[in-house]
């Protein structure tokens, strides 16, 4: 791993702050950096690797920040970005934006975390909920008793303290299904996968010990077993909460939850889903006169779901004006700024096909630029739905003190990355 | 506040630290501080308040402490003198009831970065290692490590080192894996901790109680292992199965790396690994994070050379999103090329169609050269949508068609009929130089195919007195060169004024030079200037080859999960394509004419296995492939051989006994120029013969010096040459 600093820039370039962990490569170098960023971007060879000289700068962007970690080793690659997407994590759970102002506002807080996060170019503590525990945002109060060593940096159970309490006992558990979707100009579906995820929302007392219930089809697709019949999972991840052994041996997911909100799981499955809202467009380009745009969406989902809040997004040239539109349901409205046109429907019952017109003025001098090809993009929620089918049967919840606690579920299917290619 | 300049603020910033009512005011001094630090941070030099800022860490405020502890940290170098005074007050801070105030203690102490320090440091370190709070002994072994970075001469303390290997099996997972990087710093001269089979039982037992920072660590160590015993080594490759396909990418190719690394001697198990995670690294691609998927890219991109056929079913997964970053578009359009086959090809180039009128001209160009890359194989289709895209009328992507069309006609001359017709017309639109000049290369080499090919070349030649591209000019000066014998009629005239344009009025030496020596040809007559022009170009099929072999896989596993793979596919494009242009410029001009005064020198020697691990070193060396017509050569003896090359300082290495087919030399010789700063480059060579009319030569530089290769080929061919005469008069004696 070995980074050998972390340096946060702003957008010019220049520090807000850094961390120099391990005094093998000189501070000064990072002002090489937006030189070098600049030059590499003006000759399209832009890289999340850096180099000047024997030192290497890894870097992302986030918001109106660049964080960068420098090293002068053959370092991992992959650790040091998710060391840096790391940070970025923790720090907007500390900030809830990350971004120049909050780095600002909260520079101390970022010292300590910086310090805690690494040490010597290696990571040291980095979860954010244990963080949380001993570094805390009131920093700028006065507190000279507190500050002990929360048990958790030691304790078994790293992720949940001892003696939290609440005057309700209760767990929300979130099913999120994102679907993927790239569908070529022609109608045929290039790609297509489903994200899923589910979150807990935690709020019990004590040390409790959970037993999640999922239905058959989908525990056997996540143990890989019986691959006949059912898809089959990619990616499954589990909290670290998760006893992973007991999952492999009897297929029961057990753990004690960490408080508040957390990801319990995550998976993937690359299959061929049918597109849950299905766009057909005509796009007529008549040159230095007018844009035609006819666009079709049909719900290819069961008739008693709805889905909500759908954004059909559809790209106009630059320089297209005069609009005009014509829509069967829902209003269509021109977004100039980032040349779409945006046709909202506030809920598309399923199996129903609706239609949108619009009409745009092009000037008679045509542009010499280049213009791309955007796809269409989608944006939809379907509540109460999940397309792989997957469903909690029953959560269990033990305490020693035997309290009753409620299990809340509920299940959303949406729209992750959705696209549809066009012609023109 | 009113805005002050740096030297005002520190000013103001003393004057509040030293004032005893804030003093004692702790939430008054604690603000204070907090400007201080502000100011460090906005890049103030605020180096001066140092001594101010050691009183303040006496305190029990912790965050205060923290602060201070920043800003002594930061310029701690700057004051060695003044740092003293903080020791005292860390070292008291060791023995705080607080854990918390005990690791800051120690990790501040560490970070300090002064050798002067080191004594006070090494009792508190010492008593660390033994603390009964885990988070002080992570800090006191990563202090060890710190401190032996400081100092690497030092003497390494045997009683510390041990205390390290013992806490290896502490009950904290941060401290164990801590205790592995320590020891990594400490023992660095030694190569590294010693890996032995306790050791590595007890770390492969405890992985999964790190996070996954740690198990990656852990894993990158165990590389070093070596099983006494096949069973042994099937058991921990058993035990790490479940981390191969883990669903952290991190994880699953250090794992992967270690899977290569234990079974370097076993093809069949790497493979199999590499099939596993076949899953795993395609869901890495399709990560969030775009920094990861390139990566994840740049390593799928190992995998090819050695298994092109792993992801050919999974084409679809790298095909590009529109608002992906250019660099992943350029990584998965050179990963679809490798993937292509009978079943996707058609899919596969209809994408890369698709991506050749983005709005990116890098990622439009890109993807023109790769469906030229794909031509080499395909060439009807790839053709026809060359042609397509030269209907757009495009700037950049005419050029890139052109550029793309030389480059394969060179491979496949068999696509020039195509080509030529698509030329026409081309001139218009190109307007960059690389394009021009790719068109020019054309008109030269294919001129009699191309009607208009004189009328375009006369444009050219009016317009030569306002060209700025020097390529061009070059270009230009050969294409009607051989233009004019092929079609003399109607280039004659025009030569005629270019050459007296070059000689007489150009100002760069360069162009005048090859125009005084096409001249001085032409002077020699027709049959010579053919001989020259026309003469034999190197086997295309050797230079580029269009099914590469596979390579093993332990020739890129040691810079798998690193950062380099991330760098070479960069590097190695950009040697392509400058090679490319050096070998199309210069082909044509005798090599006698340009080598410069070079001495050849064996020294320094290299050893047999040194040359073995150069040749097989294919990124880092710069290799060309040269043909020279010597039959006779395989028949001469082995001695005379040696002999003749020792004369001009070529050591032969290795080679087969005369009269076997195939028959092979190994040799290498270091070159330098005579007039130049002393500019070394290695060269090493192999000479093959297989039977046929030619001599087969690859040679291997490092670093590159395409002067000094050309140099080297003509002592070399002279050499053999005398051999050969002495061969045919001994024969005939």
């Amino acid at each position: 791993m070995s980074a050998s600093a972390i340096f946060v820039l702003d957008l010019k370039g220049k520090v807000l702050i850094c961390r120099n962990y391990k005094g093998d490569v000189d501070m000064a170098e990072i002002d090489h950096f937006m030189p070098l960023l600049m030059q590499h971007e003006e000759e399209g060879l832009l890289c999340p690797v850096l180099s000047h000289g024997s030192v290497h700068f890894m870097w992302i962007k986030h918001s109106n920040l660049y964080l960068v970690a420098t090293t002068n080793k053959n370092a991992n690659a992959s650790l040091v970005y998710s060391f840096l997407y790391k940070l970025v994590e923790v720090f907007t759970e500390y900030f809830k934006e990350l971004e120049e102002e909050s780095i600002q506002d909260n520079f101390v807080v970022v010292y300590e975390l910086l310090d805690e996060l690494m040490d010597f170019g290696f990571p040291q503590t980095t979860d954010s909920k244990i963080l949380q525990e001993y570094i805390t945002q009131e920093g700028t109060k006065l507190e000279v008793a507190k500050s002990k060593v929360p048990t958790t940096v030691t304790n078994a159970v790293s992720w949940r303290s001892e003696g939290i309490k609440y005057k309700k006992n209760e767990v929300f558990i979130d099913v999120i299904e994102s679907i993927n979707v790239l569908v070529n100009a022609n109608g045929s579906v290039m790609s297509s996968d489903i994200v899923g995820s589910i979150k807990l929302k935690t709020m019990l007392s004590g040390m409790p010990e959970l037993r999640l219930g999922l239905n058959d089809r989908v525990l056997f697709a996540l143990t890989g077993r019986d691959k006949g019949k059912t898809v089959v999972m990619e990616d499954v991840k589990f909290h670290q909460c998760v006893r992973l052994s007991r999952f492999e041996s009897d297929r029961t997911i057990s753990f004690i939850p960490p408080d508040g909100e957390s990801e319990l799981m995550s998976y993937r499955i690359n299959t061929h889903v049918k597109p849950l809202i299905w766009i057909e467009s005509v796009i007529e380009k008549f040159s230095h006169s007018r844009v035609e745009i006819m666009v079709k969406a049909k719900g290819q989902f069961k008739k008693q779901s709805v889905a909500n809040n759908v954004e059909v997004r559809v790209p106009v040239p630059s320089d297209a004006d005069s609009p005009k539109f014509k829509t069967s349901t829902g209003n269509a409205k021109y977004v100039p700024e980032k040349n779409l046109v945006v046709w909202t429907i506030k809920s598309f019952p399923g199996g129903k096909e609706f239609l949108m017109r619009a009409h745009f003025g092009l000037p008679s001098v045509e542009k010499d630029e280049l213009e791309g090809k955007p796809p269409i993009t989608v944006k939809f929620e379907i509540p109460y739905f999940t397309v792989s089918g997957i469903q909690v049967r029953y959560m269990k919840i033990i305490e020693k003190s035997g309290y009753q606690a409620l299990p809340w579920v509920r299940y959303i299917t949406q729209s992750g990355d959705y696209q549809l290619r066009t012609n023109v | 506040m009113p805005y002050l300049g740096g030297e005002d603020t520190v000013r103001e910033l003393r004057r509040a630290l030293s004032n005893p009512n804030v003093q004692s005011d702790q939430l008054r001094y604690r603000n204070t501080i907090l400007k201080v630090i502000r100011a460090m941070s906005q890049g103030v030099d605020v180096s001066g308040l140092f001594s101010d800022m050691v009183k303040a860490c006496a305190t029990v405020d912790i965050v205060q402490k923290k602060l201070v502890y920043v800003f002594l940290c930061s310029y701690a170098a700057l004051n060695p003198e003044l740092s003293l005074l903080v020791i005292n007050t860390l070292r008291k801070d060791c023995q705080d009831p607080n854990p918390m105030v005990r690791s800051l203690a120690l990790r501040n102490m560490t970070n300090l970065r002064l050798p002067s320090l080191m004594e006070y440091v090494e009792q508190p370190l010492t008593a660390g290692l033994r603390d009964r709070a885990a988070c002080v002994r992570r800090v006191a072994v990563l202090g060890w490590a710190k401190l032996h970075n400081l100092q690497p001469n030092s003497e390494i303390d045997a009683a510390v080192v041990n205390e390290l290997y013992s806490l290896l099996r502490d009950p904290d997972p941060v401290v164990m894996v801590n205790c592995l990087r320590a020891l990594e710093e400490i023992l660095k001269e030694e190569g590294g901790i010693a890996i032995n089979k306790p050791i590595t039982h007890h770390l492969l037992n405890r992985l999964k109680e790190s996070d996954v920072w740690g198990q990656c660590e852990v894993l990158r160590i165990l590389q070093r292992y070596r099983p006494q015993s096949e069973d042994e080594l099937f058991d921990i490759l058993s035990l790490l199965d479940a981390s191969l396909v883990s669903p952290h990418p991190q994880v699953m190719a250090a794992t992967l790396s270690l899977f290569l690394s234990l079974c370097s001697g076993l093809p069949a198990v790497s493979l199999a690994a590499l099939e596993r995670v076949r899953g795993p690294l395609l869901a890495a691609c399709g990560s969030v994070s775009r920094e990861l998927r390139f990566t994840a890219l740049c390593h799928i991109q190992l995998l090819l050379r050695s298994l092109p056929g792993l992801m050919g079913a999974h084409y679809k997964r790298f095909f590009c999103g529109y608002a992906e970053p250019a660099y992943i578009k350029q990584r998965k359009m050179q990963v679809l090329v490798e993937l292509v086959n009978d079943d996707n090809v058609t899919m596969l180039l209809d994408e890369l169609k698709g991506y050749c009128t983005d709005v990116n001209t890098d990622t439009a160009q890109a993807a023109i050269s790769a469906i030229g890359r794909i031509g080499r194989s395909y060439s009807d289709r790839c053709l026809e949508i060359l042609t397509g895209l030269l209907a757009l009328k495009q700037e950049h992507i005419t050029s890139a068609v052109v550029q793309t069309m030389r480059d394969l006609v060179w491979v496949c001359p068999q696509c020039s009929d195509t080509v030529c017709l698509a030329l026409e017309g081309c001139e218009e639109t190109l307007q960059d130089s690389q394009g021009r000049q790719a068109l020019l290369w054309l008109l030269g080499v294919y001129g009699e195919q191309v009607s208009s090919a004189p009328y375009t070349l006369e444009v050219f030649i009016d317009g030569v007195r306002s060209e700025v591209s020097l390529g061009v000019k070059m270009e230009l000066l050969t294409t009607t060169m051989r233009l004019f014998l092929c079609r003399p009629a109607e280039t004659q005239d025009m030569l005629g004024r270019l050459l007296h344009y070059c000689i007489e009025e150009e100002p760069d030496m360069c162009v005048r030079d090859q125009a005084l020596l096409y001249y001085r040809l032409l002077h020699c007559g027709i049959e010579e200037t053919q001989k020259v022009l026309q003469g034999r170009r190197s086997d295309p099929s050797l230079g580029v080859l269009i099914g590469r072999p596979s390579e093993p896989i332990s020739q890129w596993a040691c810079s798998f999960n690193t950062l380099e793979p991330l760098r070479q596919g960069t590097v190695e494009t950009d040697s392509t394509i400058s090679a490319s242009r050096c070998t199309d410029a210069s082909a044509d001009v005798p090599a006698s004419s340009i080598a410069a005064p070079l001495s050849l020198s064996l020294s320094p020697a290299l050893s047999p296995e040194e040359f073995e691990r150069l040749w097989l070193q294919r990124q880092v060396l710069h290799s060309e492939q040269e043909q020279i017509q010597f039959p006779a050569i395989p028949h001469c003896s082995p001695q005379s051989l040696q002999a003749a090359m020792q004369l001009v300082n070529i050591q032969t290495l290795a080679f087969t006994p005369p009269h076997t087919l195939p028959w092979r030399v190994y040799l290498y010789t270091h070159t330098q120029h005579a007039g130049d700063s002393p500019h070394i480059t290695l060269i090493l060579g192999e000479l093959l013969y297989t039977g046929e009319e030619e001599l087969k030569v690859t040679l291997k530089q490092q670093p590159r010096d395409d002067k000094a290769l050309k140099g080297f080929l003509s002592i070399l061919t002279t050499v053999l040459h005398t051999l050969v005469t002495q061969l045919v008069w001994f024969i005939a004696r």
